[in-house]
């Protein structure tokens, strides 16, 4: 159920600390793609598997509003991704009909607990975690590269075509595919640490 | 060849991996890569080990929805990232929202309507050239965008609110034709106002002068009472939603209550605000439940904008805005324009005023404001004190002589002009003529019922704001001070 703009106005105004703003958009970042397909794994149609991510997210919002309550000097970053891996396992592994009531005692709870307790729907979390950090990490350095250098990683390291045939393919020399999937597998590790260092 | 040892080194390589690609040592190392093989593996190997590009085909592996055979890889985003994250609104993407249009040389069909062109998109939709087919009549239409349309409660809402705008009727509101919201995309036809928006004036032509500023306002003013009372409050007063016509000096404003049918989407659980904040209110940027004052303090912000060619509160993130608006003062208009008289500059200081009660009443008393200004105005009766300090830092006793000099002149005034005076004066200004005598109308509507829903709350958190954003100030060391807005 997507949650009532008066909650998303609420969330703005607790967040009223730029760098917490910035930590939620890299939060929703990765989440959103990977709730999605935690939920299709899950067997769900895609428009049930939106609705998962709208609850999801909603709820985690709802819990912003206990973190900023509670004097907590820990970072809002890992506080996040800690209730939102919850959350998100919570929601997985309930049986459809268990809604989230109001919230507030169901979060407390999962405030509490520690994550990636160790079921089936944990295991996957974490496989589907990791799988979503890496197309993230990829997404934002193609951005930054041309469509060859891009297409020349991809087909090389992807697809393991052999070199020299996709530099002929995209009528390259073989030294610049070389450099092309060297730079991009190097830069797409570097965004990925500098993300989990910050959700650490 | 002989030059191979030498080139062989891993700084060489290195600058590959990190360096930047146009500079000669990138070059020469490039060139060399290309035919050495032993350089082309300790690339590989210095770049990312072994496990890395494992892992790296592992995770990018095509899945479902990928499309493998451009790299592409398939991240679901909800509907309301791609609003502003694909804001580009091209022909094309609008042709597939027609239906196929009668003539070639249109875009397309809309029921009965021809699409001509697009006029311009906004964070909730698309506004387009169309003509009636049926009154023979050239339209402006407003198209819900696509991203909206899917959304139930956003169909619900444009509809509500576009039927309420309907409702309104006067000579500065762009009347609204017709809404269809049963259509795939809903939209609304408005009337056709050749000319452009205040926005796009200013950027073209800088600021303006202080008789056009005072014209438009007033208009705007009058605009806004009208719908205010049929209870209505606009809640995006902006210069890009006050249309000049071309060659009359008429002002209409337009995209009325339709703001609020974009909050579900424009305002985001991402925190991203997709529409300007420039012109929010302080209890509009802080979530609170807002009144018809709120567009007061937007359209002072719009008259600053006029006098200075930017909005009171400027910064690099929307949300810095948002915090600028309810928290700081805005420097004074008169120290941008010296053009601006000091009774033009007051009425901007009330109508920025943070707390809903210390701004002028209503639109009603702000267009009166603005008509008696621009007569003083067109009659070279305008002060300015420029060279002198802010006026919050007046004592008492300067105050007390302005207010003696200003009853003494009323006095000999009063004694010395005839009582048709007044009359002559009126006929220069035919808007604040009329305006004068809608008044009565509105004090009876819905506007006194505005004013009387108890405003306590509003004030409550009003002072509460303030008290809390002092105590924000003394908090800056604290790491998250913003605990401190919890009540």
């Amino acid at each position: 159920m997507p949650q009532p703009p008066e909650t998303r106005e609420t969330l703005i105004r607790r967040l009223s600390n730029a760098a917490d703003v910035e930590a939620w958009d890299a939060f929703v970042e990765i989440y959103e793609p990977l709730l999605f397909r935690l939920a299709r794994a899950k067997g769900f149609q895609p428009a049930d598997a939106e609705d998962f991510v709208q609850e999801v997210l909603s709820a985690v919002v709802l819990a912003v509003g206990r973190w900023v309550e509670a004097d907590r000097r820990s970072s809002f970053r890992a506080w996040l991704f800690r209730i939102a891996q919850n959350l998100a396992i919570d929601f997985l592994t309930r049986p459809k009909h268990r809604r989230l009531g109001s919230g507030d005692s169901q979060i407390a709870r999962l405030l509490e607990e520690l994550p990636a307790r160790s079921t089936d729907s944990s295991e996957l979390f974490l496989k589907e975690y990791r799988r979503e950090l890496f197309r993230w990490g990829a997404e934002q350095v193609r951005d930054q590269v041309s469509e060859k250098q891009w297409m020349a990683f991809w087909l090389t390291s992807v697809e393991e075509r052999p070199i020299s045939e996709v530099a002929e393919q995209l009528g390259v020399s073989v030294g610049s595919v070389y450099i092309a999937r060297c730079r991009i597998a190097k830069r797409i590790r570097k965004v990925i640490r500098e993300y989990e260092a910050q959700t650490k | 060849m002989n030059t191979r040892s030498a080139e062989c080194n891993d700084d060489n390589l290195l600058v590959l991996l990190d360096g930047d690609e146009d500079s000669d040592l990138f070059r020469r190392a490039a060139s060399h890569v290309d035919s050495c093989a032993e350089c082309q593996r300790r690339l590989t190997e210095l770049s990312v080990d072994a496990d890395h590009w494992a892992m790296l085909r592992e995770m990018l592996r095509p899945v479902e929805g990928d499309r493998p055979e451009s790299g592409l890889l398939c991240r679901y985003r909800s509907a309301e990232h791609v609003p502003w994250r694909r804001s580009v609104v091209d022909e094309a993407t609008v042709k597939e929202l027609l239906a196929a249009p009668s003539h070639p040389e249109m875009l397309g069909r809309l029921g009965r309507y021809e699409i001509e062109r697009i006029i311009g998109t906004g964070g909730m939709g698309i506004v387009l050239k169309g003509f009636d087919s049926e009154l023979n009549r050239p339209v402006a239409i407003k198209l819900l965008a696509p991203h909206l349309a899917r959304v139930g409660a956003s169909r619900q809402r444009f509809a509500r609110e576009a039927r309420a705008a309907a409702a309104v009727v006067h000579e500065h509101v762009v009347p609204i034709h017709n809404v269809e919201s049963d259509h795939a995309n809903p939209f609304l036809v408005m009337q056709f106002i050749p000319g452009e928006s205040l926005q796009a004036r200013v950027d073209r032509e800088g600021p303006l002068s202080v008789a056009e500023i005072l014209r438009i306002g007033m208009q705007a003013a009058s605009g806004l009472a009208a719908a205010h009372a049929q209870g209505l409050v606009h809640r995006d007063v902006k210069p890009a939603n006050i249309l000049l016509e071309n060659g009359v000096e008429r002002a209409y404003l337009t995209d009325f209550g339709l703001a609020r049918a974009s909050d579900d989407a424009s305002l985001t659980y991402t925190g991203v605000v997709a529409g300007t904040p420039h012109y929010m209110s302080p209890e509009q940027a802080d979530g609170q439940p807002l009144d018809h004052r709120s567009d007061l303090f937007s359209l002072g912000s719009v008259l600053y904008f006029m006098g200075t060619g930017h909005p009171p509160f400027r910064a690099d993130r929307p949300m810095a805005v948002l915090k600028r608006t309810c928290h700081d003062p805005h420097r004074p208009v008169w120290e941008y324009n010296a053009e601006i008289p000091d009774v033009l500059s007051d009425i901007i200081d009330r109508l920025l005023g943070k707390k809903p009660s210390s701004r002028f009443a209503t639109a009603v008393e702000l267009q009166d404001a603005l008509a008696t200004a621009l007569s003083d105005v067109q009659q070279g009766k305008t002060g300015r004190r420029r060279w002198k300090s802010p006026r919050h830092r007046y004592s008492w006793p300067v105050v007390a002589g302005f207010i003696a000099v200003i009853v003494i002149s009323a006095v000999i005034a009063v004694m010395f002009i005839p009582p048709f005076g007044v009359g002559s004066r009126n006929a220069t200004l035919p808007t604040a003529t009329e305006a004068v005598g809608d008044a009565p109308i509105l004090s009876q509507s819905p506007l006194v019922e505005l004013q009387s829903v108890d405003p306590s709350p509003a004030l409550q958190s009003q002072a509460e704001l303030d008290s809390l954003s002092r105590m924000l100030d003394s908090l800056e060391t604290t790491p998250f001070p913003e605990s401190q807005y919890q009540e």
